[in-house]
C-alpha cells in the first residue's frame, strides 16, 4: 500500500480538518523516521513539520518542550544539558546524526516503543504530556500514555502537542544508560535514575526503565525503597535486585528475558553507584 | 495526485513534480538523476542516503520528498567545485583510502562535510558520533576516520 | 620505502576521486534504453509441493509486461552440481526459492504485481537441521540428482577426507591432549550495494549483461548452458561488471536471479532490471555457511604437536553452491596450520530445507581456524605451556611440505607470532589482568597466497593496446570490487613497463574484450593481475625496443636537428646514435625511451607516444598490442586424498588482542588489536592497510555480533537492525600493523594475496584473550555476553 495523499497544513485547525476528511486511514506524521519505514504507508500522511508553534524548548518551571522539536535540536540545548544531563545522554545515543536530524519528541512518544530512549529519562523528571484534539486539549501524565507496544492513549484524531517536565530541585542528579549490541541499535534494556540526596540521605527518587515491559515504566517500588534513606552499598544491591523483580521483559530476536533482568539489576546499582559517587 | 515542489538543490532552484508517497531518496536518483545518493537499507540504519536538508544531514530514505519543497537540498554531487574539483572532504577521502567499494562514500562524506562544516576541530570521539550511523563493510572505518582528520587539518590552513 | 619506482609507494587509488564524489556507476545507477524492472515473489514454505501458480491478476495490472513461474518457461538448472532451478516447478525446498517473477514499466508495479500472484501449496515435513537430515526417515530435500537418477539420502555428493601419518600413534604419543566442538553461525557477507543485474537481449538472441560478479567468465559459461536451455543455441552472453558495492564471497556463483532476469528479458524483448532490496539481500541471497566441528590436539611434554583431527559437519542448505567446497580451503589450516604430521579430516555435508549458502571471504578457513586456534590455547592450559611459545615450538618454516602436500616457499610465520606478542607486550600482560578481567591472545592463519586452484585452470590474462597517445590500455579479466585491485594494476604495470602510473587506463572488466580469468577469490586477484601484467609488459618493451632499433635513430636526429635550431651554439656530445640504437640497450623509464648509456641530453629521449606514432603512421605501419596469460604452478587438490599445492606460494599471519571483560554485563571490549601478515611486499600501503583493517572489522563482527537467525527455515533478522555490523566505534580501539615483507619468489615483486587473511585469526584471538582475561572458553560463535555470563555462571556451579 503506498500513499496517495501527504498534506502539509500550516496551521493545527487545518490538520484536524484534514484528518476529518480523510478518517481513520489517515496518520498524523512529524519526522517520518518510524513511519517512512517498510512497504506499508497509510494511505494519508497529515504533516505537522509546518506547524511551527508544536516546535520548541522552553526551559522553565516547568520545562516545555515541543512535540515537533527534532531529538538534534534537543540534543544541542544547553540550558537542558544542565538540568536534564539524562536527557541529554539520552538524545546523545539516540541512534545517529542523521535520526536526530528529523526524529521528533513527540514521535518518538507517538511510536510508543517499549524501547523508546526518550521515555525513561523524561519519566524521572515527572513528564506530562500535552494532547490536543478537535474536541479540546488535555494534559496526562507520561506514565498514563503509554498502553502497550505501539499503543498510547491518543485518540485516532489526536495529536500530541509539548512535553512538560519538572523543574529539578538543586540538588538533583540524573543519569540514563541502556545497552545495545552496537552503538547504533535498539536499546536492549536501558534505565534512568533520578536522586536528590541531602546529607547522604535520598529524599526523592526516581526510576525508570525501558525495553523490560510491554511500555516504558517506572519502578515504583524502588523508588519506595530509596527514598528517604542513606544510600549504602547494601541499599544499592537491594534496590538492584527489587528492580528485576518490578519489570517483565521478553525473549526476543535482540536478547532473552533473563538477560534484561539480569542487565537492569547492574544498571541500577551501578547509576546509584555514580549518582552518590 | 502529484505536486509540483520548488526547491533549492546544489545550489540551483529546481521545480520537479513529486507524489505523495515518494521519498526523497527517490526523487533525487530518479526525476532528477542524481544517482550519487544510494539506497543501502531503505531503513535509516546505513547512511548510505545521507544528503543535506537546510544544512542538516538527513537519511532520505526516510525524508518525504514533498517537504524540500521551499528549503536547500546538498547532495554528494554538490559537493564538487567547478571544473571537477573535489571538495576538501571528497579530496582527503580519494588520498588517503577513505573508499575501497565507493557504495557508502557518498552518504559517508556527506556526513563528514556536515561536521567539518560546525567543527573543523573535531576529536576522534567527535568524529565517530557523527559517524555512527554511516555502515561501511569494506574498510574496517580505521581510514575513513583518517580522511576526515585530514579534511580537518585541510580546513584548518594546517595541511 | 620501498626498492621500486611505484610499488610500495603510498599512492592514491585512480578509482578514489569518482568515488568519492559519487561518480561511480553501480548496477543500481545503470540504466538501458526500454528498460523494465523485475521482481520475483519468493516460497512462503521452507518444503512444500507447490499445487498451483495464479498468475492472472498479475498479468491484468497495467504497467506489467511479463508474468513467468516454472510452469510457462524453459527449465534451467543452476549451480555446480546442477541441483537448483532458476524457477522452481513441483516443489519448493527453502523459503527464498523463487516461484515467479514479473517485468514491469517500474519498479513499484512490479512489486505490486508480485503481491497479486496466488500461490497454493500443500506443505511437506522438512528438515532444519544436518544431523536430523542424515538420520534414517528424515524428509528429503532431493529425491532425484540432476540426471534423475533417484536419491536415498540428504547427503552431499561431495565428501572431504584427509589422512596423513598415523593418528592413533601420534594420540598415544601425546602427553596431553585437549578435545572440543565449536560453531559457526550463518553469516551475511552485507556489501552496502545489494545484488543486482540488467540482462538484455539483442534481436540476433545474443544476450549481454550486467552482472554483480566476481566470475565473469564463469558466469558466461554458466548464462551459455541457460541460453541453450533456452532453445537459444549457439548464442553468446556477455557479461560486463560495473562497479560492484562489495563482493566478498556474493559474486562467486551465479544467481536465480540473474537467469530470472535472463528469462524476462527474452521474454519481453526489452533489458531487465533486478536489484535486491536490503531486506532481499538479507532474506534471499545466500549467506555464509555454518559450520560445526570436533576437534582432538595433542602434544609431547615439549609442546611439540603430535596430532590434529578435525571433524566437520556442514549444513548446506537446499542446494549447492560454493559453501560446500569449503573443505577445500579447511584443509590449509587442518593440515599445515603449525607443524604436525599426523593429521585427519573428515567432511560431511547435509541438505537440510534452510537457506543454501555460498562463498564468502576466507571460505572455510575461518571456520575451523576458529576451532583448531580456540583448542590449541586449551591445549596448551593442559600443558601447562605458554600459548605463545606453543605456537613458536610449532611455527612453519620456510621450505616445508605439509601433510597436504603444500610446497611452502617463503613462510614469515615466526615473525608475525613474535610481533604479535611484542605489540601485546604478552609477557606482562599474560594472566596478569585477572583483577581487571583482562587478557590477551593469539591466532594465526595459512591461506592461499598465490591463487587457489579449485577449477581446473587457474589463469589470467592481460591485454595491453598501447597508442598513439602513451597509454596503456589494460584489458584484464579480474574485478576490482573495492579491494584495490586497480591501484595494484597501475602500479605494478607502470613499474614493469617502464611508464607512468597515470598512462595506464584500466577497462571495464568484459568478457567481450578481456582474457579469461577464473575469478577474483582465494585473495588471487593481485597476484594473477600483476603476474600476467609483467609478462605482457616484458613483450610490449621487446615490441617497443625492436621498434626503436628501427626508429630511434630517425626521430632523434629530427630533434637534435630542432634543438640546434633553438641553441644554434649548443655542441652536442660525441655520440653515435644509430651504433647504440640496438634492442638490447634501450630503456624505458616514466613514458620515455632511451639508450642506457647515452649521455643525458633532452634530444636523445624519445617519448613512447612520439615512438608509437612513428611505427604508427610509417608505410606498412604497426600497432602495438600485447596479450599474456599466467597459470600458476598449483595444483587441483585432490578430494579423496585431500592433497595437493593449491596455491603458488601462502600467506601467513598472527593476530592478537588485548580485551577486558565486564563480568557482571558479560560485555567485551577491545583494548587493543596487534595484526602482523606476512605479504610478501607491499605494493600500495594505504590499500593493503585498508584490507586487512577491513576483514579486521568483518572478523570482529565476525566474533562478537553477527548471526543470521533462522526458525524452522525463515531467516528472523533480515536487515541491519538485528543483524549488526560494526560500526565506527566498535573499531574505535588501537590497531596495530606489522606488516611482514618475506619477498616471495613466486609473487609478483614479492607480493602475495592479502584479501582474505586479515579476518581468520580474529576470532580466535579475542576467544583467547577472554579465555586468558576470565577462564572462560565460549565454542559457538559470536561471542555474546549472554554467552559470557552463561559460561562464567556455570564456572561457580559446583563440578558434578
Amino acid at each position: 500500500m503506498k500513499t496517495r495523499a501527504y498534506h502539509r497544513p500550516r496551521t493545527l485547525d487545518e490538520a484536524f480538518a484534514l484528518k476529518r476528511e480523510a478518517g481513520p486511514d489517515a496518520r498524523f506524521i512529524a519526522g517520518g523516521t518510524d513511519l517512512m519505514v517498510g512497504q506499508q504507508q497509510p494511505a494519508t500522511l497529515i504533516s505537522l513539520r509546518s506547524i511551527t508553534d508544536l516546535a520548541g524548548i522552553d526551559v522553565g518551571a516547568p520545562t516545555k518542550i515541543g512535540a515537533l522539536t527534532p531529538l538534534a535540536d534537543l540534543l544541542a540545548n544547553k540550558e537542558i544539558a544542565a538540568l536534564y544531563p539524562a536527557v541529554t545522554q539520552a538524545c546523545h545515543t539516540f541512534a545517529s546524526m542523521q535520526i536526530r536530524n528529523a526524529a521528533t519528541v513527540g514521535g518518538n512518544l507517538c511510536n510508543a516503543s517499549p524501547a523508546a530512549d526518550l521515555a525513561p529519562p523524561f519519566l524521572v523528571h515527572g513528564a506530562r504530556v500535552g494532547i490536543l484534539g478537535p474536541d479540546g486539549a488535555r494534559e496526562i501524565a507520561l506514565e498514563e500514555f503509554f498502553l502497550g507496544p505501539g499503543r498510547t492513549a491518543l485518540a485516532d484524531d489526536e495529536i500530541l502537542t509539548h512535553v512538560l517536565l519538572d523543574k529539578p530541585a538543586p540538588e538533583t542528579r540524573a543519569v540514563f544508560s541502556r545497552k545495545t549490541r552496537v552503538r547504533m541499535d535498539i536499546a536492549l534494556a536501558s534505565v534512568a535514575v533520578l536522586l536528590e540526596l541531602g546529607d547522604r540521605v535520598c529524599r526523592k527518587a526516581r526510576v525508570a526503565a525501558g525495553a523490560v515491559a510491554p511500555t516504558p515504566l517506572r519502578l515504583t517500588a524502588v523508588e519506595q525503597l530509596l527514598e528517604g534513606k542513606r544510600i549504602t552499598p547494601k541499599l544499592m544491591a537491594d534496590a538492584a535486585e527489587l528492580a528485576k523483580t518490578c519489570i517483565a521483559p521478553v525473549d526476543d530476536i535482540r536478547t532473552s528475558a533473563d538477560y534484561r533482568r539480569r542487565i537492569i539489576g547492574v544498571y541500577i546499582r551501578r547509576a546509584l553507584e555514580e549518582l552518590c559517587a | 495526485m502529484s505536486e509540483t515542489i520548488a526547491f533549492e538543490l546544489n545550489g540551483q532552484p529546481v521545480r520537479v513534480a513529486a507524489e505523495p508517497g515518494q521519498r526523497l531518496l527517490d526523487l533525487l536518483r530518479g526525476p532528477l538523476r542524481l544517482t550519487g545518493t544510494k539506497e543501502g537499507c531503505a531503513e535509516g540504519e546505513c547512511g548510505a542516503c545521507t544528503v543535506m536538508v537546510d544544512d542538516r544531514p538527513i537519511n532520505s530514505c526516510l525524508f518525504p520528498a514533498l517537504e524540500v519543497d521551499g528549503r536547500e537540498v546538498v547532495t554528494i554531487e554538490g559537493l564538487r567545485g567547478p571544473d571537477n574539483r573535489l571538495s576538501a572532504a571528497q579530496q582527503a577521502f580519494a588520498d588517503a583510502a577513505g573508499t575501497q567499494c565507493g557504495f557508502c562514500s557518498p552518504g559517508m562524506v556527506l556526513t563528514a562535510t556536515a561536521l567539518l562544516n560546525e567543527n573543523t576541530d573535531p576529536s576522534d570521539e567527535q568524529i565517530r558520533d557523527a559517524l555512527v550511523g554511516n555502515l561501511c563493510r569494506c574498510t574496517g572505518y580505521v581510514q575513513i576516520v583518517d580522511s576526515v582528520r585530514i579534511a580537518a587539518e585541510h580546513l584548518r590552513g594546517e595541511s | 620505502m620501498s626498492d621500486f619506482r611505484y610499488v610500495g609507494h603510498d599512492t592514491p587509488r585512480p578509482d578514489g576521486g569518482d568515488k568519492a564524489a559519487g561518480k561511480a556507476h553501480y548496477i543500481h545507477d545503470l540504466e538501458r534504453p526500454g528498460m523494465l524492472f523485475g521482481k520475483i515473489k519468493f516460497s512462503e514454505h521452507a518444503h512444500a509441493r507447490i499445487l498451483s501458480i495464479d498468475t492472472s491478476k498479475a498479468e491484468r495490472l497495467p504497467g506489467v509486461k511479463a508474468v513467468l513461474t516454472g510452469y510457462n518457461t524453459p527449465q534451467i538448472r543452476i549451480g555446480f552440481l546442477r541441483d537448483n532451478f532458476a524457477l522452481k516447478r513441483d516443489k519448493v525446498r527453502q523459503f527464498r526459492d523463487e516461484i515467479a517473477a514479473v517485468a514491469a514499466i517500474d519498479p513499484d508495479i512490479a512489486a505490486e504485481a508480485v503481491e497479486l500472484i496466488e500461490v497454493e501449496y500443500e506443505p511437506l515435513p522438512a528438515v532444519f537441521d544436518p544431523i536430523e537430515a542424515l538420520a534414517d526417515g528424515a524428509p528429503l530435500v532431493h529425491d532425484q540428482d540432476a540426471r534423475g537418477n533417484p536419491v536415498t539420502s540428504n547427503l552431499v555428493p561431495m565428501p572431504c577426507r584427509h589422512e596423513s601419518g598415523d593418528l592413533d600413534a601420534g594420540a598415544r604419543a601425546a602427553a596431553f591432549i585437549a578435545e572440543g566442538e565449536y560453531s559457526t553461525p550463518l553469516i551475511q557477507q552485507a556489501c552496502m550495494g545489494t545484488a543486482g543485474c540488467i540482462a538484455e537481449f539483442d534481436t540476433s538472441n545474443n544476450l549481454t549483461i550486467w552482472a554483480k560478479t566476481q566470475i565473469p567468465f564463469l558466469a558466461q559459461r554458466d548464462y551459455n548452458r541457460a541460453l541453450k536451455e533456452m532453445g537459444l543455441v549457439g548464442k553468446n552472453a556477455r557479461v560486463i561488471v560495473p562497479a560492484m558495492g562489495g563482493g566478498f564471497g556474493t559474486g562467486l556463483d551465479t544467481h536465480a536471479y540473474e537467469y530470472i532476469a535472463i528469462l524476462l528479458a527474452h521474454r519481453t524483448g526489452q533489458p531487465v532490471k533486478i536489484v535486491y532490496t536490503r531486506q532481499e539481500e538479507f532474506a534471499y541471497l545466500s549467506p555464509r555457511q555454518s559450520s560445526r566441528s570436533k576437534i582432538r590436539q595433542g602434544c609431547d611434554e615439549n609442546g611439540k604437536l603430535t596430532f590434529r583431527e578435525v571433524i566437520v559437519l556442514q549444513d548446506n542448505g537446499a542446494y549447492v553452491s560454493w559453501g560446500a567446497t569449503y573443505p577445500s580451503v579447511m584443509l590449509l589450516p587442518v593440515t599445515s596450520l603449525y607443524k604436525v604430521d599426523n593429521v585427519r579430516f573428515e567432511s560431511t555435508i547435509a541438505y537440510t530445507n534452510n537457506t543454501y549458502c555460498q562463498a564468502m571471504r576466507g571460505y572455510g578457513n575461518p571456520e575451523v581456524s576458529w576451532a583448531i586456534e580456540s583448542n590449541l590455547d586449551d591445549l596448551a592450559a593442559k600443558a601447562g605451556i605458554d600459548p605463545y611459545e606453543l605456537r613458536l615450538i610449532n611455527c612453519n618454516e620456510p621450505g616445508e611440505t605439509t601433510p597436504m602436500k603444500l610446497q611452502v616457499t617463503t613462510c614469515g610465520l615466526r615473525e608475525c607470532l613474535e610481533k604479535t606478542a611484542d605489540g601485546l607486550d604478552w609477557k606482562n600482560r599474560r594472566g596478569n589482568g585477572k583483577a581487571k578481567r583482562r587478557g590477551v591472545g593469539m591466532a594465526s592463519l595459512i591461506h592461499t597466497g598465490g591463487g587457489g586452484r579449485i577449477y581446473r585452470s587457474d589463469a589470467s590474462g592481460m591485454i595491453l593496446k598501447l597508442d598513439d597517445f602513451g597509454n596503456v590500455n589494460v584489458f584484464h579479466g579480474g574485478v576490482e570490487m573495492g579491494q584495490g585491485l586497480h591501484s595494484a594494476i597501475h602500479l605494478g604495470l607502470a613499474e614493469a613497463l617502464g611508464v607512468k602510473p597515470e598512462q595506464i587506463k584500466i577497462n571495464e572488466t568484459d568478457t567481450a574484450t578481456c582474457p579469461w580469468d577464473v575469478g577474483t577469490h582465494a585473495s588471487r586477484g593481485a597476484f594473477m593481475a600483476l603476474k600476467s601484467a609483467i609478462i605482457a609488459a616484458n613483450k610490449a618493451r621487446e615490441k617497443i625496443f625492436a621498434m626503436a632499433e628501427e626508429l630511434f635513430a630517425d626521430i632523434v636526429a629530427k630533434s637534435l636537428a630542432k634543438y640546434r635550431k633553438r641553441y644554434p651554439d649548443y655542441e652536442p656530445p660525441a655520440f653515435d646514435v644509430a651504433a647504440a640504437a640496438r634492442r638490447d640497450r634501450f630503456e624505458l623509464c616514466e613514458g620515455e625511451v632511451f639508450i642506457k648509456d647515452a649521455p643525458d641530453e633532452p634530444w636523445l629521449k624519445v617519448e613512447l607516444s612520439q615512438l608509437l606514432r612513428a611505427g604508427h603512421f610509417r608505410n606498412q605501419g604497426t600497432m602495438l598490442t600485447v596479450e599474456s596469460f599466467y597459470d600458476p604452478p598449483n595444483e587441483l587438490p585432490d578430494m579423496k586424498t585431500g592433497t595437493g599445492n593449491i596455491s603458488a606460494t601462502y600467506a601467513y599471519g598472527t593476530q592478537g588482542a588485548e580485551v577486558e571483560v565486564d563480568t557482571e554485563t558479560g560485555e567485551v571490549q577491545i583494548l587493543k588489536m596487534v595484526a602482523a601478515h606476512d605479504v610478501g611486499k607491499v605494493l600500495n600501503p594505504q590499500t593493503l592497510k585498508g584490507q586487512i583493517y577491513g576483514a579486521l572489522a568483518q572478523g570482529i563482527g565476525y566474533a562478537l555480533t553477527e548471526e543470521v537467525k533462522t526458525k524452522n527455515g525463515r531467516i528472523l533478522n533480515p536487515g541491519f537492525t538485528d543483524y549488526k555490523i560494526p560500526t565506527v566505534h566498535e573499531m574505535a580501539f588501537p590497531i596495530q600493523l606489522e606488516i611482514v615483507e618475506t619477498d616471495d619468489n613466486e609473487g609478483p615483486f614479492g607480493a602475495k594475496g592479502v584479501g582474505e587473511p586479515g579476518l581468520v585469526p580474529t576470532a580466535p584471538a579475542i576467544a583467547n584473550a577472554i579465555f586468558d582475561a576470565i577462564g572462560v572458553r565460549i565454542h559457538d560463535l559470536p561471542i555474546t555476553p549472554e554467552k559470557i555470563l552463561d559460561a562464567l555462571d556455570a564456572l561457580k556451579q559446583p563440578t558434578r
